[in-house]
């Protein structure tokens, strides 16, 4: 709480009064609904009137309704300001009605107490009487009635919803331009207009709820994060947060959106071309360490979705920023043909203790205790693999082969894909003492087929040109197997789900390489890997 | 009841752009650009075919972006708008 130097406020009578005035004054703040505040207003009422003309007494009332309330209900004749906008009482950043401050003929805050202390109370009355030069008058008071003590009552300005929009109004913290809404305007209606949303309702971005956002972050609102693509635009903390008020976020979920963006708009990632591509790719994130359970994501029954808030509105949340602020909107640079449902959001996390295996994040080099996120760029919806009969890992293998083998297109290999296992297929990989390499190296062996089987026909136009076979070795290699990956490490092992049932899912990739490489990093910690 | 939002956008008014005046009649060096979409090649192999028979004096110059997931690098765009009067790009499939 900090003694307030000037400031201007109007009596119910719409006068208008500047502080400090000439001379000694004794300043209170209270509200209605208190009852120390209505214990102590006959108090200073009665101080009012002992000192006469030697010292002002002013009252700050926290509800302009209230003046007429408490002027009638106390008699009251000293100056009943209405601070109703709360500018005295988030100035002087009081929590506790009633407040108060003396101050001497020279406007130095000499003696301040809040709530009921009938000791510093009657300093406080002592004092006041001795600026007023009558300190032997009688304040009329009755000490000896009061209690000796009674807790102050919690101050309006720090009510929830109230402290917020205080904050929002005040600290600041929020330079976004306002958009002004007609009260004709349905709120949904009109940010679906506005082309701010992707299609489902979004939280109206209030400066409430945006600074209550920004709490979930200590970095600096107006910090410049990334260059959004395709508009090659700067994102800030604030729009971030902004965007993940929409999205439905929590505070706490800020560090991972944070941390999202920044993958998203790195050269590796290279969001632009996820978005950007006819194929209709988008970003997959996977989450790795403490942070799961710290901000309640789901890698259990329905991890890929829905149900999760925290899985849902973080992926959520790096789409709407790439769309609102990187301005990639479908049908201007987001050219996918089809897209799909998965790219309204796709992110969950690995469930670690179902795995065998060490956990994506440990595998790309980071700590188990560390928190981090990975982007890999995603073009083909989540699809089930389902096999409830293979019991070893060379069983469930191959039926994850045959089963990517189609992938995008028969004969095509392809790069970077995700097989997220269900804890149970995990479960058989690990009784059967395979590593994450064991698993890759048979999805290589079953899914090679000769190279001529790869090129393009007469019958089906996908697949190689072949031109490609001199790459080869020429036509001595058309029998060569060929597997439908063009490397073990394309593909991309994690664990989620709940257990009791033999059903996992594969994403297939975008084009891998120099187009998007998936990107992991520390979440709240600006340093990635490949 | 909402009155007032921020702006989730960047805020930035956008930027219009006038055309270039168009050319009566081409001439000088057509900047030939293939954007490593499939069959732009074979696009462009015919466009280049039309011009030096239809435009007899005019240059053609074949460029080519490394990959179709990112925008043209630099350099590239620098030799076009250095050594091309014209430019004409293969978008898509």
């Amino acid at each position: 709480m900090h003694p307030p130097t000037q400031f201007s406020l109007a009596t119910a009578d719409g006068e208008e009064m500047q502080f400090p005035p000439d001379g000694p004054v004794l300043l209170a703040l209270v509200k209605e609904d208190c009852d120390t505040c209505n214990l102590t207003l006959p108090l200073l009422e009665a101080v009012h009137r002992a000192t006469e003309d030697g010292l002002d007494v002013w009252v700050a009332v926290q509800k302009r309704d209230d003046i007429a309330v408490l002027k009638d209900r106390h008699d009251l004749t000293m100056p009943l300001l209405d601070d109703d906008a709360l500018d005295l009482s988030y100035e002087t950043d009081i929590d506790t009605v009633p407040t108060l401050f003396l101050y001497d003929d020279e406007q130095n805050c000499t003696l301040q107490t809040f709530g009921f202390d009938k000791h510093e109370w009657r300093e406080i009355a002592g004092e006041s009487m001795t600026l007023a030069g009558r300190p032997d008058a009688d304040t009329a008071i009755d000490w000896e009635s009061l209690p000796e003590q009674r807790p102050g009552c919690g101050a309006r300005n720090y009510e929830p919803g109230v402290y917020e929009r205080l904050q929002a109004l005040k600290s600041g913290d929020l330079l976004s331009r306002l958009v002004d809404l007609a009260s004709s305007d349905d709120i949904h209606d009109f940010m679906y207009e506005q082309g701010y949303t992707d299609g489902f309702p979004v939280v109206p971005p209030t400066r409430e709820r945006v600074w209550k956002m920004l709490q979930g972050t200590t970095r600096d609102p107006q910090e410049e994060v990334a260059i959004v693509p395709p508009n090659l635009a700067p994102i800030t903390v604030e729009k971030i947060a902004i965007n993940a008020v929409m999205a439905g976020a929590k505070p706490e979920y800020m560090p991972s959106i944070i941390t999202l963006v920044e993958i998203a708009c790195t050269e590796t990632f290279n969001v632009h071309g996820v978005l950007a591509t006819t194929m209709g790719a988008t970003p997959v994130g996977v989450f790795n360490g403490p942070i799961r359970d710290r901000i309640g994501m789901n890698y259990l029954h329905g991890a890929l979705g829905s149900g999760n808030r925290a899985n849902a509105a973080i992926g959520r949340a790096l789409r709407l920023c790439v769309r609102n602020v990187g301005g990639s909107v479908p049908g201007g640079t987001d050219r996918a043909t089809q897209g799909g449902p998965h790219r309204m959001t796709m992110n969950f996390a690995e469930h670690e203790d179902a795995s065998p295996w060490e956990s994506l994040a440990v595998e790309r080099g980071f700590e188990a205790t560390d928190d981090v996120a990975t982007l890999m760029a995603m073009s083909g919806g989540p699809a089930t693999v389902a096999d409830e009969r293979s019991r070893d890992g060379r069983g469930l293998a191959g039926t994850l082969a045959l089963s990517m083998s189609c992938m995008q297109d028969p004969k095509s290999p392809m790069v970077d894909t995700l097989v997220v296992l269900s804890p149970d297929h995990a479960g058989i990989f690990g009784r059967s003492g395979w590593s994450k390499d064991d698993v890759r190296e048979c999805i290589m062996e079953q899914t090679a087929i000769p190279l001529k089987d790869r090129l393009r026909s007469a019958d089906a136009g996908c697949g190689l040109a072949p031109g490609v076979v001199e790459r080869f070795g020429g036509e001595a290699a058309l029998d060569r197997p060929v597997p439908k990956f063009m490397d073990k490490s394309n593909i991309i092992l994690v664990v989620a789900g709940s257990p009791a049932a033999k059903f996992s899912t594969i994403l297939g990739g975008w084009a891998g390489g120099a187009y998007s490489t998936p990107t992991s990093a520390r979440i709240g910690v600006q340093e990635r890997r490949t | 009841m909402v009155t007032q939002i921020l702006d989730p956008t960047d805020e930035r008014v956008p930027i219009k752009r006038s055309l270039t005046p168009r050319p009566e009649a081409l001439h000088g060096t057509i900047a030939l650009l293939d954007i490593s979409k499939p069959r732009g090649d074979v696009f462009l192999d015919r466009l280049e075919e039309l011009l030096h028979e239809r435009a007899p004096g005019v240059e053609t110059r074949r460029f080519m972006k490394p990959t179709v997931a990112k925008p043209a690098p630099q350099p590239i765009k620098d030799a076009i708008l250095e050594e091309c009067d014209f430019v004409i790009e293969a978008l898509a499939d």
